[in-house]
């Protein structure tokens, strides 16, 4: 294989910049034809970027200085999110998209890398939501803490599934997920103890004294979103999640739960522990699913079992195969089409779970891979330069 | 509890488990078939039961009363769209991915699913309302001792039997069902031996379509009630119950069928509140599956590792 | 000739500037009912009179500002009902909300509304919790709550001579509040409870709890729910042959129940706070401009509390001006203000006391005041006790 000059920075710079650019225009785009305008160009030029081969150079360019760069993407997002610092509405967009993100970041690990399909990503939202919302709102423990055991029990409940799971295939593994998600919700909703479908409300996260759910009042003139603090905070979670399920995937349990995925009976031939691969990856998806959901549920201030019927699961899977099964990095465009797109273009509002299954169909039709396909595995240095 | 009320529970069960049978018989004949599970035939069902009322309103629109003739009509009418409909969906989405991993058709399916339901909520006047099924069956009753038995019951517990029975003569009998039985066990030597693939899929799908739409119509006659979304339920209840049953055994179909039915009926009489009964059924299948992963009349060939 | 010419121009200037002048400022109003889902006629009907309310209020060219009202569907689920709660509260330009039909949904956005300061009028939800449970100054009702419906249903109930009551009821607070007031009034009128059922909301298949229910053979089948699944439980009671009364709450007071049930609606019996439009002071004259602007959909139950509600904030709004926080604090100080359904006047927790409980019975195809009925006069009979 050749070894051309190295790449510049540049490409990858300028993707930022345009990135925020675009979504700051996007978030403040009040007028449906200016909303729809951007829309179409959006995808439009994540389309043309893997034809035009501009994906190939950016992530080149990107791997020049991953650190950098990352840290660059943080400061353009915390950029982003400071110039909406006035605007409710739009900074908890911003906050739940991230959020979702980071459940289908966890959903991609399951589904991505290890293949094992997850039909109940809303039930594990919805655990650490609940759990949120009975630990905050009824003992002192502090909310970190809560944050962490809200992962773990989400975790935990999980591998209550691995056992059948693990027995099961396909269409059968398929069914426990559905039966799980079915389950909860009615379960939430006939037992009183957790609120029965009236819901629970939550108090909102309060970090070392300061209580996010006060408006931040600079003087008597401005008032920024209380919003803020918990984009802010999402911000972070979403980028350690980022960073977890990346290096996650570059390292050796990467690798072996693509051999898992993708054969099963050859993997175990090779002496891998299919059953210990497979809780792994399901355990950890939950985990993040769990977090998200109690920050979530913190933010709004509000759970109840509708919120976290099959309806949402399927909006969660919706956005990893449009996003591209197995790269973390189609999740955010296809979370931000799902999440952000229906609020601002008013008119699709009411159709909106009618054109995401439309478009799930014609992108399994037409394009498996979805927006952004992930790319080949470089199991060596040189690979992917030429 | 006296023989009569123990009677009209297990009446009241019969009626689901005849609702629920059908439906897994259509899950079970697809699997077969093709290996897919088609998880947007609760809202075909859904779909059949909005036909038939459609057909209904149409007629006696036009005049047509006779309680008989409307309800036959209604049957044939969701039961013809809703093959043509199955056979559609086969030969545009289900098909085409037959080379894809299984979970692309497991998903796309439960995607068109979800456009059929939002179709008729969205399109369907005042959609997302439940609407009224008209009553159009006999409602006198025998009643013995303690137990009432409806004549419009019985009739729909009759057609339902009637509809599997003939199901399972069309498989077992007929050289039709020959042809899917061949193809189900082997494709590839099906086609070689000059069976049309195609043709085999298409009509097996028009099928296991027809029937739930038989079934949606059933169970609007039964509720007098039908909405855009009870076919998200009654879907996977019946792909439970196919799955329980045991995939691709007709039998296995019938008995999980029954057999939810039995499991939610026991759960509303033992629990005190009612509602723990789809809880109590559905914590029911997950261990099932745990215990035995293929169903109760496990597939001939299974992969474990 | 200069002089006239001058005269001229400014007569002609001012003629040009007086539209300048006399555009009104825009007040935009948000309306949160349910528009679509089980109880959506009872939502439409509320939307459809708080439209009437501003329509007419645009029409009328004394009042001070032009006003918007934006609708929004709240599903009858809380957490839908929080989104676009928030949604509203959180956009600037709105200046108050008439709001919810559904109790679940009420309860569940009180805190969106305190949090972003916007004052609230709630037109249907019955739940006393909503006003009673929080001292939120920017939630206020103009509807009564079930308290007064309940304990007029069961000394009636009890008065005709019934002894023995089923009750099921849905899960929601809605359904478990009328369960608890229900309860302990009929007792406490001499009544028993022979059996007390709790179902979901959506639930479809009842056969297993009226089975149970044939066995305790009450006289009465309360029902603590609304209309969706009041008209699935009649339905089935008759199949499975329950023969008892069915006693039902305002939740169930709607065409919507008539439509779906047929003949088999004869003879539920219903109670319901505040008296039939045609019977209140301005009741006539709503019906006729109802009618005029031709909605698809007809005002329900509730609709004249909505149209009431409008009118208070809209009124509000001309003597405070289009500012939150002026606004709640004006609502809260409302004192016998005359409106649609009577006088209105707000306690200390904001609630508009509605004493009058309308006693309903369906009498062929149709919701009637017990006592111009048939039924009260003898000529038919409820299943007889």
């Amino acid at each position: 294989m050749s070894r051309d000059k190295p790449a510049s920075i540049l490409p990858a710079l300028l993707l930022l910049l345009s990135a925020g650019i675009y979504a700051f225009l996007f978030l403040h785009a009040e007028q449906q034809w200016e909303v729809a305008v951007l829309a179409i160009l959006g995808v439009a030029a994540i389309l043309s970027a893997g034809r035009l081969g501009i994906s190939g150079q950016v992530e080149r360019s990107w791997r020049c200085s991953p650190v950098l760069l990352g840290w660059l993407a943080m400061i353009v997002a915390a950029a982003l999110i400071y110039l909406l610092r006035e605007d409710h509405f739009s900074l908890l967009m911003v906050a739940t998209l991230l959020l979702y993100a980071m459940v289908c970041l966890g959903l991609n690990v399951q589904f991505g890398y290890a293949g094992v399909v997850n039909f109940a990503g809303a039930a594990f939202f919805g655990i650490g939501g609940y759990t949120a919302a009975m630990l905050a709102g009824h003992t002192a423990t502090p909310h970190l803490l809560i944050l962490a055991i809200a992962g773990l029990l989400s975790g935990l409940i999980g591998s209550l599934l691995v056992l059948p799971l693990l027995r099961t295939r396909g269409h059968y593994a398929a069914l426990i997920t559905i039966a799980f998600a079915i389950l909860f919700r009615t379960f939430l909703e006939v037992n009183d103890l957790l609120g029965g479908p009236q819901g629970l409300k939550v108090p909102g996260i309060s970090l070392l004294g300061w209580n996010f759910n006060d408006n931040i009042e600079i003087d008597d003139e401005t008032q920024f979103s209380f919003y803020l603090a918990y984009a802010l905070f999402s911000l972070v979670l979403f980028a350690l999640a980022f960073l977890l399920v990346r290096r996650l995937e570059r390292s050796w349990l990467g690798l072996s739960l693509d051999a898992v995925r993708i054969d099963e009976t050859a993997a175990s031939v090779f002496g891998f522990n299919v059953a210990r691969w497979k809780i792994l990856a399901f355990s950890l998806g939950n985990v993040l699913a769990g977090v998200a959901g109690a920050v979530y549920a913190m933010m709004t201030g509000f759970v109840a079992p509708a919120s976290f019927t099959i309806a949402e699961s399927l909006i969660f899977v919706s956005i990893i195969i449009l996003g591209g099964v197995g790269n973390p990095i189609g999740i955010l465009p296809a979370a931000a089409l799902v999440v952000i797109l229906p609020e601002k273009l008013q008119f699709i509002q009411e159709y909106r779970y009618l054109l995401f299954s439309a478009f799930v169909i014609l992108i399994l039709l037409f394009k498996p891979g979805g927006l952004l396909p992930r790319p080949l595995r470089r199991y060596f240095a040189h690979w992917g330069k030429a | 509890m006296d023989a009569g009320l123990l009677g009209q529970y297990v009446f009241n069960g019969l009626m689901l488990g005849i609702i629920y049978a059908m439906v897994a018989v259509g899950f079970t004949l697809f699997f077969g078939v093709l290996d897919v599970i088609k998880f947007s035939h609760g809202d075909v069902l859904m779909v059949g039961a909005f036909v038939g009322l459609m057909t209904y309103l149409g007629l006696s629109g036009l005049g047509v009363t006779s309680g008989a003739l409307l309800t036959v009509c209604a049957m044939f009418a969701a039961m013809l769209a809703m093959g043509v409909l199955g056979a559609l969906m086969a030969r545009w989405l289900v098909l085409p991915l037959r080379n894809a991993p299984a979970i692309n058709v497991l998903l796309i399916t439960l995607m068109a699913g979800t456009v059929l339901r939002e179709l008729i909520r969205l399109f369907y006047p005042a959609g997302a309302n439940p609407k009224p099924f008209p009553r159009l069956l006999p409602t006198d009753a025998i009643s013995i001792g303690t137990l009432t038995l409806r004549y419009d019951n019985l009739i729909l517990l009759a057609v339902g039997v009637g509809a599997i029975v003939a199901v399972h003569l069309l498989v077992t009998r007929t050289k039709l069902g020959l042809a899917i039985r061949a193809v189900a066990q082997d494709s590839e030597t099906a086609r070689i031996m000059g069976m049309n693939f195609q043709m085999v899929v298409l009509v097996t799908f028009a099928l296991g379509s027809a029937l739930a739409a038989l079934a949606g119509v059933t169970a609007g006659l039964y509720y007098n009630e039908i909405n855009f979304s009870m076919g998200l339920l009654l879907g996977v209840i019946g792909f439970s119950a196919a799955v329980v049953g045991g995939l691709g055994n007709l039998y296995g179909a019938i008995l999980g069928g029954f057999l939810f039915a039995a499991l939610q009926t026991l759960g509303a009489v033992w629990f005190s509140v009612p509602a723990y009964k789809d809880v109590f059924a559905f914590a029911l299948v997950i261990l099932l599956m745990a215990w035995r992963p293929t169903g109760l009349i496990a597939e001939k060939a299974a992969e474990r590792v | 000739m200069v002089a006239r010419a001058l005269r001229f121009a400014l007569v002609a200037a001012l003629l040009l500037c007086a539209p300048a002048l006399q555009a009104k400022q825009t007040v935009k109003l948000v309306f949160i009912g349910p528009l679509t889902g089980g109880v959506s006629a009872n939502g439409l009907g509320g939307r459809n009179s708080a439209d009437l309310a501003v329509k007419m209020r645009n029409a009328d060219a004394k009042a001070r500002y032009q006003y918007e009202l934006v609708s929004l569907d709240d599903e009858c689920k809380p957490n839908i009902g929080v989104q676009v709660a928030t949604k509203a509260a959180t956009d600037r330009n709105i200046v108050a909300g008439i709001t919810h039909y559904c109790s679940t949904v009420a309860m569940a956005t009180v805190d969106v509304y305190h949090k972003f300061g916007l004052p609230v009028v709630v037109w249907g939800a019955v739940l006393p919790d909503v006003t009673y449970a929080q001292d939120y100054k920017e939630i206020h009702r103009v509807n009564g709550t079930m308290i007064n419906q309940n304990e007029t249903a069961a000394k009636f109930m009890v008065a005709h001579g019934y002894k023995r009551w089923a009750i099921i009821h849905d899960t929601t607070d809605y359904g478990k509040g009328h369960n608890k007031y229900f309860t302990e009034y009929v007792t406490k009128n001499g009544g028993t409870i022979v059996g007390t059922f709790g179902v979901t909301a959506d639930q479809q298949d009842f056969s297993a709890e009226l089975t149970k229910i044939k066995d305790l053979k009450p006289e009465v089948l309360y029902f603590g729910g609304t209309t969706p699944l009041g008209v699935r439980i009649r339905t089935q009671m008759d199949k499975l042959g329950v023969k008892a009364v069915f006693q039902g709450t305002s939740g169930i007071v709607s065409d919507a129940y008539v439509e779906g049930l047929g003949k088999q609606a004869e003879g539920t019996v219903a109670f319901r706070e505040g008296a039939p439009i045609e019977k209140l002071p301005g009741g006539k004259q709503f019906m006729q401009q109802y009618a005029a602007q031709k909605y698809n959909d007809p005002p329900e139950a509730y609709g004249a509390f909505a149209f009431a509600a409008a009118n208070l904030v809209m009124d509000t709004i001309e003597r405070v001006g289009p500012d939150r926080r002026k606004l709640r604090n004006a609502l809260n100080a409302t004192r016998d203000y005359q409106s649609v359904v009577g006088t209105i006047t707000f306690d200390d927790h904001r609630q508009n006391a509605v004493p009058l409980i309308t006693k309903l019975v369906v009498q062929d195809g149709k919701w009637i005041v017990w006592e111009d009925s048939d039924f009260a006069k003898g000529k038919r009979k409820l299943v007889a006790p």
